[in-house]
């Protein structure tokens, strides 16, 4: 029950966020344009016709154009699970990282705001251990999180399950591990948060988190760049340092690869980096536990 | 042959032995000592005042026991338990000084919240929301948002929240810090009910005069020590000393007598005199010669807030 208080509250408070409004607002507005301004007619498996907010859709070089000036060709034999997979990458694409950068802000605050002087004094005096109380928080904010993602998968893949027949499980394994990527992020920033007790700051450590898991899987991928550096000292150097920060950070990139892959039905997810991942995530959701259970407050 | 088990002694809700905590810090080397060594017993079922000047020490005690910080050395005891024990911590209701409530929360959702984290279950919680919501005049404020309340309002939403589980321990740090008299008093009969109940109410608050009222027992601390503890009836009782008040016929009247009775002395309007019953007497016929009429004569007794002032001053000098 106490877990339970936590995971209401923390639920309550982020759903009161502007930011996380705002997402809501967006997923739901191309869900609502989905469901009433698509129209499909589909034969055999493949798109006979269709047409967005009463234009006409057409084939054309590189994928269809609506309206009068489109050629009249039809849909050139598109398959309607070729439609479906499209559209949920075109979607996936725009909305992932909304959804990721909004959730970012969003929950950047639940930990500096548990630890204000007046909050934290009343939380620490009720009969819930503090790795309880630590842990329910950041899942009463990963659960939001993936609720969202999920009704942005599941509701776009049940609209276009109705306008087309054909239902993507893989758009719905994509948000969750969508959902787990964001997981493995949390754990940093609330692991600033608890260190630091500043939002703007566990904010600003995610974001560098994020772009240096990025920019670090260049070098991590191109194995012949330490050649440059003629030191045998520095170039072991440069090379532990990249390859400590690969395989501590969450892996972005392999993150998003394995978010297409699923979606396209095409090669598989990259397991060895989701759970490395979920590893490093998983350390500094312990190193934060372990900080704020020995923490005078 | 039956033989009659001896009463049971309960145990002291509260115990410290050699409690002394230190806050390190980057700057200071040897850190601050909030608490030197404490030694302090709380019986069950007392009301206990902590008395201090500001920095004495008094929250960084309150959050030890409850867990909230660690010491750095000794220990001590919270309803038979480790301080911070959580089993403990689910007989106990705590209200901290500048509590804050989680703004997007109205007062009922608060007390529902804290009665969840309390383990009440939902058909009692409801009661006793309910109940405890009507008891502090919340009652058509129940679905406002907390962050509209005024300070008074939340100071009572806090009282809800803190006897919400019928704690054995109550703890309170300046529970009328901000309130009306009016919502004083209320907060006053709620303490009373709760010692009434049996349950032993520990007080940190800066208005003597409060504590005077409901405590049985203080204690001062200074600079994390423990200068004075003792029963608030012992450490107030009467001295050999009158207060005796007048209404002159000439304004001068009355310090003439006074000046011409050894220890007698002008105060707050009237005349003071330490001594015993002669000296007394001897005072009223100084004063009844010059033409002065008394209206009372009255014991003196140390206020909480002279032997407070009394104890720190001592201790300064």
């Amino acid at each position: 029950m106490r877990v339970l208080a936590i995971l209401i509250d923390t639920g309550r408070e982020l759903t009161h966020r502007r930011t996380l409004i705002v997402y809501f607002g967006v997923v739901t507005l191309v869900l609502v344009f989905f469901a009433l301004a698509l129209r499909t007619d589909v034969v055999d498996g493949l798109i006979a016709s269709m047409s967005v907010a009463g234009l006409q859709a057409n084939a054309s070089p590189g994928g269809f154009r609506l309206g009068e000036g489109a050629p009249g060709g039809g849909m050139s034999g598109l398959s309607a699970e070729d439609f479906v997979r499209y559209v949920q990458l075109g979607t996936a694409f725009m909305l992932y990282p909304l959804a990721i950068l909004m959730s970012v802000f969003a929950t950047a605050s639940l930990i500096p705001r548990m630890l204000e002087k007046g909050t934290i004094d009343l939380l620490l005096s009720k009969p819930i251990t503090r790795p309880a109380l630590f842990a329910s928080r950041y899942l009463g904010g990963l659960l939001t999180v993936t609720l969202n993602l999920l009704y942005l998968t599941c509701g776009l893949g049940a609209i276009l399950a109705l306008k087309t027949g054909v239902w993507n499980g893989g758009f719905v394994w994509s948000g969750l591990l969508m959902s787990l990527y964001f997981a493995c992020l949390f754990a940093f920033t609330v692991l600033a948060g608890v260190v630091l007790r500043s939002t703007t700051v566990s904010v600003m450590i995610t974001a560098a988190l994020f772009f240096a898991s990025l920019i670090v899987r260049l070098p991590h991928a191109y194995r012949d760049w330490p050649l440059l550096i003629t030191s045998h000292l520095w170039r072991y150097a440069a090379v532990a340092f990249v390859e400590t920060l690969y395989h501590s950070l969450p892996r972005t990139y392999d993150f998003v690869r394995s978010t297409t892959d699923l979606i396209r039905h095409e090669g598989g997810v990259a397991w060895t980096a989701v759970g490395g991942s979920a590893l490093s995530g998983g350390v500094a959701l312990l190193l934060a536990i372990i900080y704020f259970a020995r923490t005078d407050y | 042959m039956s033989t009659i088990p001896p009463p049971a002694i309960p145990a002291p809700a509260l115990t410290c032995a050699r409690l002394a905590k230190t806050y390190r810090t980057a700057l200071s080397r040897g850190g601050v000592r909030a608490l030197v060594g404490l030694d302090l017993v709380v019986p069950a079922g007392q009301t206990f005042g902590l008395l201090g000047p500001n920095g004495a020490g008094k929250t960084t005690l309150v959050k030890l026991l409850l867990g909230i910080a660690f010491p750095t050395s000794g220990s001590s005891t919270v309803l038979g338990r480790p301080a911070g024990d959580v089993r403990a911590r689910q007989r106990i209701g705590y209200l901290p000084e500048n509590h804050r409530y989680p703004p997007h929360l109205t007062g009922e959702q608060v007390l529902h919240h804290f009665g969840r984290l309390s383990g009440l279950p939902g058909g009692r919680r409801t009661r006793r929301v309910d109940d405890l919501l009507r008891r502090v005049r919340l009652t058509e404020w129940r679905s406002v948002r907390v962050h509209k309340y005024s300070k008074g309002m939340m100071q009572r939403l806090g009282m809800a929240q803190a006897i919400l589980n019928d704690p054995e321990l109550l703890i309170l740090d300046e529970p009328t810090d901000g309130v009306d008299p009016i919502g004083r008093r209320e907060i006053r009969d709620l303490l009373l009910e709760q010692r009434a109940r049996g349950a032993t109410i520990f007080l940190n608050s800066h208005l003597l005069s409060e504590v005077e009222r409901l405590c049985d027992r203080v204690a001062i601390l200074k600079d994390g020590a423990l200068l004075r503890e003792g029963g608030v009836t012992d450490l107030t009782r009467p001295r050999s000393a009158w207060q005796i008040e007048t209404r002159a016929a000439r304004p001068d009247a009355v310090a003439f007598a006074a000046a011409r009775v050894p220890g007698a002395r002008l105060r707050d309007g009237g005349v003071e005199i330490e001594g015993d019953v002669t000296a007394l007497n001897g005072l009223i016929d100084a004063l009844r010669g010059q033409g002065v009429t008394i209206t009372a004569v009255l014991p003196r007794r140390d206020s909480l807030e002279d032997v407070f002032v009394k104890v720190v001053e001592e201790e300064a000098s």
